[in-house]
């Protein structure tokens, strides 16, 4: 699904090249659980940026579905969030104008989802999530974990063949962080839905099935489990 | 998606309450002055039209260039060209019509032949081909009976007023100036006061009487000449036989060349080169002018919302990187921002539309005239506040809208957008840009008050105050009672002195001839001639600076005249010019003395050369010096006598002062308009920057915040926060300067008698912008250096 080719990036500063990513080079299959872990600055975030094609690689080539969307113009990108992939963030990113209903309505409205289709997925969606008596309010009266709930529920919405997700769990206390693991877990072997998350914690990467461990920006240790 | 793009854009506005009360305030406040504005230039626009053939009809108007470069131009034309137009034009012109203002008394008798009603009214003597050029709308009879004397048309209005009901008016006959009847012929309907002639009484034009009607010399302001041009003639076309007509008929060599010329119709309420009947006319630089005010208006208060949705537009970038990795298009995101922007810019409109209304009657009492805010009525204005929303959302909107959606999502997300992003120096120019537009009217606005001032206080050379002006009749009868009317009048109590003359020293009624100085030759100028009996100098106290004022007399026997004339004669000494001869078309005398000179005219224009002599068949007004404290029993007296020697006329008066202030009524106008205008720019940039401070402050919370914990007095932290926004000021004002110089000396040159430019209304400019910038940035920014740092660092 994913296939990234010698992903160099850097940060020109002065004269002085400031490598984040150094020749990196693997492939993400369909239906993988993949947990990105490193220590703080070695590049993490940068890589699923670059997945996420929120910045492009100063050298290499990535291909998404056999397709080189390396450099790809904006049109096309959002051709692809709108369809292919999902993101789920650490602050979750809620739009506070929008109530809970509006929230996941809003990636169908982009999507062009006729009304009764939205309403039905949306209903879905709330209903798996034990989330309908909150429809109506805003981000800011949930708690953390039922805010990263919705924001889950917003990834999901389009049905995505991907989610990428940027420490999920970094706000939230142990019992909600635990709740969202299973939540995640339970997509990709239910529903086959492909996740990359970065994360700082052993025990979150346990829920996967395969561990990319970066350093320096350079992959370390490509290890599958479960 | 709509419904919903509005519904988020509402919920923000509601968030941001601030932000959103100062750009509706800013906003409506513009948008206000613009509708009026537009309302305004809408009404003076319409002028003159509607008739069926207007783009045919022209005026014609007289000019006479002089050898020194003088040029004089008339509303009017000599008596005999209406016909001579008629015989030499017929090819070109379908009708010609002379049209000769007057005035005099009406009286109405009841059917016992009892007085019924005895008013002074303007009247206009007309030719019946004057209703084949204009399409009036006839309510009774129809115009071809004027061609017989002693008959009259009326207006609805004034049919109702003569004879109770119009649809009786028919038939029935007045009594005009104690001497002939008219009888009532047609009733038209009312002429709407956007008319430049403001007909009411209509005379046959074959009772009009005047001893010039074959005298191309003389010209005067009140017969006016107007022509409905044959179809498919080009007005070009009549220029050349125009001067061949001009050679054929004035024959006698005056000093300066004759002219005529057409005027279309539409342009008479736009030249105040000619003027016109109703006395008001509308240059279109005057229009322009307003209409750049009001865009200066207009862009303030879109700058004011560019500055602030910018700002905001950082603590929005979240919203939009989310919303770009959701999948919304650049241009949805633009969408949904204007959406944004017509919400507010609708509210804005409805809060203009209320402001409107309220400001409406001060603006019909200082331009008197009858607008009305109407959509209905003028759906003209509609479609402007249309127009207009759809302006100012898009020039507010669009800019902000383009910086906000193309923010990077994966900066944006975490919050990485840097501060200049949202445009920060381009702020800086628009505040810059704000503020200079807002300096040059504070400048414009000194400059047109200390102006005003200049010429109320100049002395004017001779005393208007406390002088009553009253009309008097002057025909053979009336004449033998002057004598019985001064003597007793010089008896009121609080009377010091009394003239009879034909204008007061300065007056909107000149007279000027041509006349030989002591020679046989004439003078390449005009001379300004004025009437007046011996006692007109001491009554308005008017000062000699050689010879005397002359001696009692019924008829032109001694001249008196002023420093100018000498001066433009070559005389330098006024002592060598008592006892020589003046001859002014024809009637000679000497002269006696030289008056210091005074203003003739409004200080826009310089002092004429000016002769003055007695001459009892041109008293028409009697000049009263009164005691300043018995001016209101002086008054009532000088009536109650006067009524009495002249029991078959009307009694009307005005004082002297008023008369003098009326000259700078378009003055007065424009000064209170800029006033208003100016109070209105300064309110909206000052609103605009106290939302900028607010965010500046509410964005540096945390810097301030640290800077305290590391010992920064309130006072400098003041001062950091205000810095940027005190240059800022001071650059507009930089800015403003020249071009305000330019604006300020432009209209400076067209006074005769001006201020000079000065420093001092730029200083003081610029001191009021940087002090209330001062107040405003200080009040919020004190409250951001005096916040407990502890709130602002601990949830870091």
């Amino acid at each position: 699904m994913i296939k990234l080719e010698n992903i160099e990036k850097y940060y020109a500063n002065k004269g002085v090249k400031n490598y984040v990513l150094r020749h990196v080079t693997t492939q993400i299959n369909k239906g993988e659980f993949v947990s990105i872990m490193g220590p703080s600055g070695a590049g993490k975030s940068t890589l699923l940026n670059i997945m996420g094609m929120l910045e492009e690689p100063t050298y290499g080539s990535y291909f998404f579905n056999e397709e080189d969307v390396t450099h790809l113009g904006e049109r096309k990108k959002i051709e692809l969030y709108r369809n292919h992939i999902g993101f789920v963030f650490q602050a979750y990113h809620l739009i506070d104008e929008m109530t809970v209903y509006e929230n996941i309505e809003a990636p169908l409205l982009y999507k062009n989802v006729s009304s009764g289709e939205r309403k039905s997925r949306i209903a879905d969606l709330l209903d798996r999530f034990n989330i309908v008596a909150k429809k109506d309010l805003f981000p800011n009266q949930l708690s953390g974990g039922q805010q990263q709930l919705v924001g889950i529920a917003r990834a999901l919405a389009a049905q995505p063949a991907i989610i990428l997700a940027d420490e999920p769990t970094g706000n939230l206390q142990s019992v909600q962080a635990e709740e969202i693991m299973e939540l995640f877990k339970k997509l990709n072997r239910e529903d086959g839905i492909t996740i990359v998350q970065v994360t700082h914690s052993e025990k979150n990467a346990g829920y996967g099935n395969r561990i990319i461990t970066i350093e320096d920006g350079v992959i370390k240790e490509d290890l599958k489990i479960g | 998606m709509f419904k919903l793009n509005l519904k988020i854009a509402l919920r923000n506005l509601w968030k941001n309450k601030t932000y959103t009360i100062i750009n509706i305030l800013g906003l409506s406040i513009g948008m206000a002055c613009c509708i009026l504005i537009f309302m305004f230039i809408n009404y003076q626009m319409s002028y003159d039209k509607g008739y069926k053939n207007e783009d045919q009809i022209y005026r014609v108007v007289s000019t006479w260039n002089y050898a020194d470069g003088n040029n004089f131009s008339s509303q009017g034309v000599p008596l005999p060209l209406a016909p001579a137009l008629r015989n030499d034009f017929s090819a070109q012109l379908e009708k010609v019509s002379a049209i000769q203002q007057a005035f005099g008394i009406v009286k109405i008798n009841d059917a016992k032949g009892n007085e019924k009603l005895k008013t002074q009214e303007r009247t206009f003597y007309i030719e019946p081909e004057f209703f084949d050029i204009f399409d009036f709308k006839w309510l009774a009879g129809q115009a071809d009976e004027l061609k017989n004397p002693n008959t009259t048309i009326l207006t609805k209005e004034t049919a109702t007023r003569f004879f109770g009901d119009w649809k009786n008016a028919v038939g029935k006959s007045f009594n005009y100036q104690n001497n002939e009847n008219y009888k009532v012929i047609g009733v038209i309907d009312d002429l709407p006061k956007n008319s430049s002639f403001p007909i009411r009484i209509v005379l046959s034009y074959k009772n009009y009487k005047n001893k010039n009607m074959d005298r191309w010399g003389s010209c005067s302001s009140s017969s006016e000449c107007y022509v409905l041009l044959k179809k498919g003639v080009d007005i070009n076309s009549l220029s050349a036989p125009m001067a061949q007509f001009v050679n054929k008929y004035y024959t006698d060599k005056g000093p300066g060349k004759e002219g005529h010329h057409f005027q279309a119709l539409s342009q008479i309420h736009y030249d105040p080169e000619y003027g016109n009947f109703a006395g008001n006319t509308m240059p279109m630089k005057e229009i322009y002018g307003l209409m750049v005010i009001g865009a200066f208006l207009m862009l303030t208060a879109c700058i004011n919302f560019i500055n602030l949705a910018t700002a905001q537009s950082i603590s929005r970038s979240k919203e939009i990187g989310v919303r770009k990795v959701m999948g919304s298009m650049r241009k949805q995101l633009i969408v949904q921002f204007l959406t944004e922007t017509f919400s507010l810019t609708l509210i804005a409109l409805l809060f203009a539309c209320v402001l409107t209304e309220a400001a409406l009657p001060g603006m019909r009492n200082l331009f008197n005239i009858d607008m009305a805010f109407n959509i209905f009525q003028y759906p003209s204005i509609f479609l402007f506040m249309v127009a207009l929303t759809v302006v100012v959302a898009c020039l507010s909107g669009f800019y902000p809208a383009l910086v906000m959606s193309g923010f990077s999502p994966a900066l944006a997300i975490k919050n990485k957008v840097k501060a200049n992003t949202g445009g920060l120096g381009l702020r800086k120019v628009l505040v810059v840009v704000q503020f200079a537009l807002t300096v040059v009217l504070i400048i414009g606005t000194l400059f047109i008050i200390n102006q005003m001032k200049y010429i109320r206080e100049r002395p004017i050379g001779f005393n208007p105050s406390a002088i009553a002006l009253v009309d008097i009749p002057n025909d053979s009868i009336s004449r033998t009672r002057f004598d019985v009317l001064k003597s007793r009048i010089m008896q009121v109590p609080g009377v010091k002195n009394l003239t009879l003359c034909m204008s007061a020293p300065s007056s909107s009624n000149n007279n000027e001839s041509n006349f030989s100085y002591n020679s046989s030759k004439d003078a390449d100028f005009q001379v300004n001639t004025k009437v007046g009996d011996e006692n007109y100098f001491k009554t308005f106290g008017l000062d000699f600076v050689a010879g005397r004022a002359f001696s009692k007399s019924d008829t032109i026997r001694e001249y008196v005249v002023n420093e100018t004339l000498l001066k433009r004669l070559n005389v330098p000494n006024p002592q060598e010019a008592v006892g020589k001869k003046l001859n002014i078309s024809g009637r000679s005398g000497q002269i006696v003395g030289v008056v210091k000179d005074f203003n003739n005219n409004s200080l826009r224009d310089g002092i004429s050369p000016i002769a003055i002599s007695t001459y009892k068949k041109g008293y028409y007004t009697m000049a009263v010096k009164l005691d300043s404290k018995q001016i209101m029993q002086g008054m009532a007296d000088i009536q109650k006598i006067w009524n009495n020697v002249f029991p078959e006329y009307v009694y009307s008066s005005s004082f002297m002062d008023d008369e003098i202030n009326s000259y700078y009524e378009s003055e007065k106008i424009m000064g209170t308009l800029f006033k208003v205008f100016a109070g209105v720019i300064i309110f909206i940039s000052f609103i605009g920057l106290f939302g900028l401070i607010s965010f500046v402050a509410a964005q540096r919370t945390k810097e301030v915040a640290i800077r305290r914990v590391l010992g920064a007095s309130t006072f400098e932290l003041v001062k950091m926060l205000n810095g940027s926004f005190l240059l800022m000021v001071f650059i507009a004002n930089l800015v403003a300067w020249p071009l305000a110089y330019v604006f300020v000396s432009k209209w400076l040159n067209g006074f005769t008698y001006r201020i000079n430019v000065s420093i001092w209304p730029f200083v003081i400019a610029m001191c009021i912008s940087l002090i209330i910038t001062l107040i405003t940035v200080s009040m919020r920014s004190l409250r951001a250096a005096k916040a407990n740092a502890i709130d602002a660092l601990k949830y870091e």
